[in-house]
């Protein structure tokens, strides 16, 4: 089975936009739909996990890197260091590159781009014919580990991701194109934080905290969501990094990668 | 999945969207780098107008986000602008702006948001607003609007009513919901002596 | 927002109480008084706090007036040594763990800054036990890494109280040593005292065992079942002892700020040899006095006061003993100055005592050390003594008829395994046995530990009496036999190995 999805994943080679007729180009992996239960509550009752069904899309298989950046601000200046707003991008923008057009080193290119904002990265996207993921079409491809689609329950692929959460990010992040998962899509752990598309829409109530708030108008409607599954904490970590940022923020170990929609019907 | 494009469209498409942003950059050329106004979002109001938030430029703006189905804490947000209006002596009152933005443009039609603006007496300072999701999600991100939408139809959202200054800066927020909050309108009142 | 978060007019984080949660938030303050600790708006300007890493506490602040004080604590993620030859990936605050001490003084208004440093991977966020308002500030403090937030609170109540972390999830931002402690002073300031020192517990999981070398990662499963690999004070095994010990002379007055981060376990806070005068225990406002072991729980802190009169090494311990003497949970106050033998006399004594089990005294034993120096040492000097000694020493285990235990210790008498390799047996009892090991046909499988405790004489004297009792073979173990054994660089027998 497991095989059968990988030699379905076709893959389609685009065109990024901002590096066209240059050999810059994006692959874009097909993840096939399916019923997949978040770990943030998706139905009506916020307590209880309803599985929904993910539409398929294709995936970017690897965050966008540096170079691709690059050469994305070469040919969209308005978005160089020093020109992006201050609404769309905050002082540490892109901070580690060397100058608005030059990276920090010369190995550089194929490590993932980091110190992006949201409104930054959603730009890229736009200009490769994409967009940002989802929360839930990142969580439905991450929860693949090389064999099976998903793979949360087991300790072994939760302790893979707490292990990278435990390395301060001082050293720059790793070269994109570690082993692909199921899909086909590498580097969702274990390199970067991304952005999703829905970054603001993940505000939850803490593991146990707030739990049945009676409080709801502080969110209009149903309160703070919860998360289901407790232990889910390595994903809930992901999800407390985004839920702290607003679409200005940039950290040095956020970055982001995109998708199209649609993709092949299995 | 999308046919592939030929390179010919590609390099069409590029050059029309360079053009549409060279345009625009000309113009937003003055405006402050922290201003919400640097977003140039495309909107319609209830009477079916376009919109662009920057119209707004040069004069106090009251923003906040909605849906008219929203049953709970969205007629309080009408409720306490018009009552932070009110606190507002009179000639000020009528210099102030209101923009509020749909987070459900599926079922915020132009001819509903239209109905809502009546349902809550909304004069011609305010502007009902709609966009499509894509650029609902930009708007929110810009006002720091956290949202998101129920299997059931419905949002939750937080809830927040922010004072835009004469340039669109975000000058102060405030998250009472009922009654004026009198710190905001004094900076309601702060922000209309810059205006000219 | 940052336009909203640095210019501080709002609170740009309100309406993000998403993942700041509010475990620990104080009750809000009953009725409509003015609550007993506002002395009214800051006066004069604004003064930087003072912030000191563990042990060390900030002089007093001795003002008269309440001010507004200006607090900036930097989170910082990093590999620091938690025992002799491991690390471990702590989340600080302010670069210790404990984090920073934090010193104001009741009726202060507070502006609390948060840094998240931009190498850092998780957000955080901060709730102080000393906040009056919903999460203690949790909310208003949630920082991305490379962010900064800053909220105001008035601080209302006196006492000792724990920050935290309150991020999720919370109990692995706490395990990871994000706490510490701050300080709200009575308008008057707190009786002076010689010393003031800073301690706060904490409970640590690794996936490897105690003191296992290497970096070492953090154990969810171990913390939720609530079986840590370490219980420390300061968060690092020899965090305060040897050169790191506290120090004071005798006859001066000690204070011990101390806290308990947990995430799960109580303290019961002990300092061997000395009885605190005075506890405000709870961090509250009542004290207790004349008190010898104070139980602080996690998310709390006390603050112990005792005057020093003998000169020694205290030692600081959870008396719950095992964390203490397996864990880690140790720290010393080393008192220096002249000793005072009215008050405690030293060692005055130093004898065996055998209780019960002497029986056959231990004229015997002196007499055999005594005829073994004129190398006159006789079988039936060497069976009397031993019987001696082998009451005091391994009858507990093999029983005073040398039967043993059957299932748990192995029988002495008519042992196939002792008579199969009599010499075997001096090893034994010199580095003792582990593993599987089959006596008259019934196996057991458990440790005997090494009699270090034993010098040559005795253990031949022991042996001899063994192989002479109880229908053993006979035989004689002499002192140069152990001698050679003990000369020899022997692991501690396997028995699986024989
Ligand atoms: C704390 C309990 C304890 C004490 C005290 C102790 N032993 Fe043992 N002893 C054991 C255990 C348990 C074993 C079996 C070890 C195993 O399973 O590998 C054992 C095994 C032995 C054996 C080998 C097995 C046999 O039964 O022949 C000898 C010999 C022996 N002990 C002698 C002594 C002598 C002599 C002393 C006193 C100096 C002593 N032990 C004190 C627990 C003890
Ligand atoms: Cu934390």
């Amino acid at each position: 089975m497991a095989l059968e999805i990988v030699r379905r994943a076709t893959r389609i080679v685009v065109c990024a936009a901002a590096a066209c007729g240059t050999a810059m180009a994006a692959d874009f992996i097909t993840v096939p739909g399916g019923r997949f239960a978040s770990v943030l509550p998706q139905g009506p009752v916020p307590t209880v996990s309803v599985p929904v069904e993910v539409a398929a899309f294709a995936m970017r298989a690897t965050p966008v890197t540096a170079g691709e950046f690059l050469a994305f601000v070469r040919a969209h200046p308005e978005w160089q260091r020093g020109r992006a707003p201050a609404i769309f991008a905050d002082r540490r923008y892109l901070v580690d590159w060397r100058s608005p057009v030059l990276l920090a080193d010369g190995g550089a290119a194929d490590r993932p781009v980091i110190n992006v904002s949201w409104f930054a990265a959603r730009a890229y996207c736009e200009s490769e014919r994409a967009r940002l993921p989802t929360w839930l079409e990142w969580e439905y491809t991450a929860a693949a580990d090389e064999t099976r689609r998903d793979a949360r329950a087991d300790p072994q692929w939760r302790r893979r991701i707490l292990s990278w959460y435990e390395r301060p990010a001082t050293t720059s992040p790793p070269r994109v194109g570690g082993a692909p998962n199921v899909f086909g899509v590498s580097d969702l752990h274990g390199v970067v934080w991304e952005w999703v598309d829905d970054f603001n829409a993940l505000f939850i109530a803490g593991d146990s905290r707030v739990q049945g708030d009676p409080d709801t108008a502080k969110f209009c409607g149903a309160g703070a969501l919860s998360v289901i599954d407790r232990d889910s904490y390595a994903v809930l970590m992901r999800i407390a990094l985004l839920s702290s940022l607003s679409a200005a923020d940039t950290t040095g170990s956020l970055g982001f990668r995109c998708v199209r929609p649609g993709g092949e019907r299995p | 999945m999308n046919p592939p494009l030929s390179r010919r469209d590609v390099l069409r498409r590029l050059g029309f969207v360079a053009g549409m942003w060279w345009a625009a950059r000309a113009e937003a050329r003055d405006i402050p780098g922290d201003s919400v106004y640097q977003l140039r979002a495309q909107l319609t109001d209830q009477d079916g107008r376009s919109f662009e938030l920057s119209s707004l430029r040069g004069q106090a703006v009251l923003v906040s986000m909605f849906y008219s189905s929203c049953e709970q804490v969205c007629p309080m947000i009408f409720e306490t602008i018009r009552l932070t209006l009110l606190a507002l002596p009179v000639a000020d009152r009528e210099r102030v702006r209101v923009m509020m933005i749909s987070f459900d443009p599926a079922r915020d039609s132009v001819a509903v948001l239209k109905a809502t603006a009546e349902a809550h007496q909304c004069d011609a300072r305010w502007a009902l607003l709609r966009a499509e999701d894509a650029e609902v999600r930009r708007i929110a991100a810009v006002l720091g609007v956290q949202y998101r939408r129920l299997a059931s139809g419905e949002f939750n959202h937080s809830s927040a009513i922010e004072l835009l200054d004469t340039e669109g800066r975000i000058a102060a927020r405030t998250g009472t919901l009922g009654a004026a909050d009198p710190g905001f309108v004094k900076a309601v009142r702060k922000a209309l002596s810059r205006q000219a | 927002m940052n336009v909203a978060r640095s210019a501080g007019i709002l609170d740009a984080h309100a309406t993000r109480i998403g993942l700041a949660a509010m475990l620990c938030a104080p009750l809000l303050s009953f009725g409509a008084q003015p609550a007993a600790g506002d002395f009214g708006p800051p006066r004069g300007a604004p003064i930087h706090a003072v912030l000191t890493s563990p042990p060390n506490v900030p002089p007093p602040v001795a003002r008269n007036r309440p001010a507004k004080v200006i607090v900036t604590l930097e989170v910082v993620e990093k590999e620091m040594p938690i025992s002799e030859g491991v690390t471990y990936t702590f989340w600080t605050f302010g670069g210790t763990v404990p984090g920073s001490f934090i010193r104001v003084r009741q009726g202060d208004t507070v502006e609390f800054h948060l840094k998240n440093h931009p190498d850092n991977k998780m957000p955080h966020n901060i709730d102080l036990h000393g906040v009056t308002g919903p999460g203690g500030g949790a909310a208003s403090s949630f920082t991305a890494p490379g962010h900064e937030s800053q909220f105001t609170f008035k601080a209302l109540n006196e006492g000792i109280y724990v920050y935290h972390c309150a991020t999720a999830p919370v109990g692995m931002h706490v395990a990871n040593g994000m706490y510490g402690l701050m300080l709200v002073e009575p308008p008057r300031g707190l009786p002076k005292v010689d010393h003031e020192y800073y301690v706060m517990q904490g409970d640590f999981y690794t996936t490897g065992k105690y003191r296992e070398k290497g970096a070492q990662p953090f154990d969810m499963e171990k913390a939720i079942d609530e079986r840590p690999t370490y219980v420390l004070f300061n968060g690092a095994e020899g965090a305060l002892t040897g050169d790191k010990a506290m120090k004071a002379k005798v006859n001066e007055t000690v204070r011990l700020f101390v806290g308990n981060g947990g995430p799960n376990l109580v303290s019961s806070f002990h300092v061997i040899g000395a009885i605190f005068d005075k506890v405000r225990f709870e961090g509250g406002t009542n004290f207790q006095t004349n008190v010898q072991t104070t139980l602080i729980p996690a998310g709390g802190a006390a603050i112990a006061e005792f005057r020093t009169r003998v000169p020694g090494s205290y030692v600081l311990v959870d008396h719950s003993i095992f964390r203490a003497f397996n864990k880690g949970a140790l720290a010393i106050l080393k008192v220096d100055g002249e000793p005072d033998k009215a008050i405690y006399s030293g060692k005055e004594l130093d004898s065996v005592y055998l209780g019960d089990r002497a029986g056959a005294n231990l004229n015997a034993v002196t007499r055999a050390t005594a005829s073994s120096a004129a190398g006159t040492l006789s079988l039936d000097d060497q069976v009397h003594a031993g019987q001696a000694l082998f009451a005091g020493t391994c009858s507990v285990c093999h029983q005073g008829n040398g039967a043993g235990l059957p299932g748990v210790f192995p029988p002495l008498a008519k042992s196939d395994f002792l008579g199969a390799d009599t010499r075997r047996a001096i090893g034994v009892v010199l580095h003792g046995l582990s593993g599987k090991v089959t006596v008259n046909g019934q196996e057991y499988h458990s440790v005997m530990p090494p009699m270090t405790q034993l010098n040559d004489d005795e253990v031949a004297n022991i042996l001899t009496y063994v192989l002479n009792s109880w229908g053993n073979p006979g035989g004689r173990i002499s002192i140069d036999e152990v001698k050679q054994q003990r000369a020899a660089p022997t692991a501690p027998a396997k028995a699986s190995e024989h």
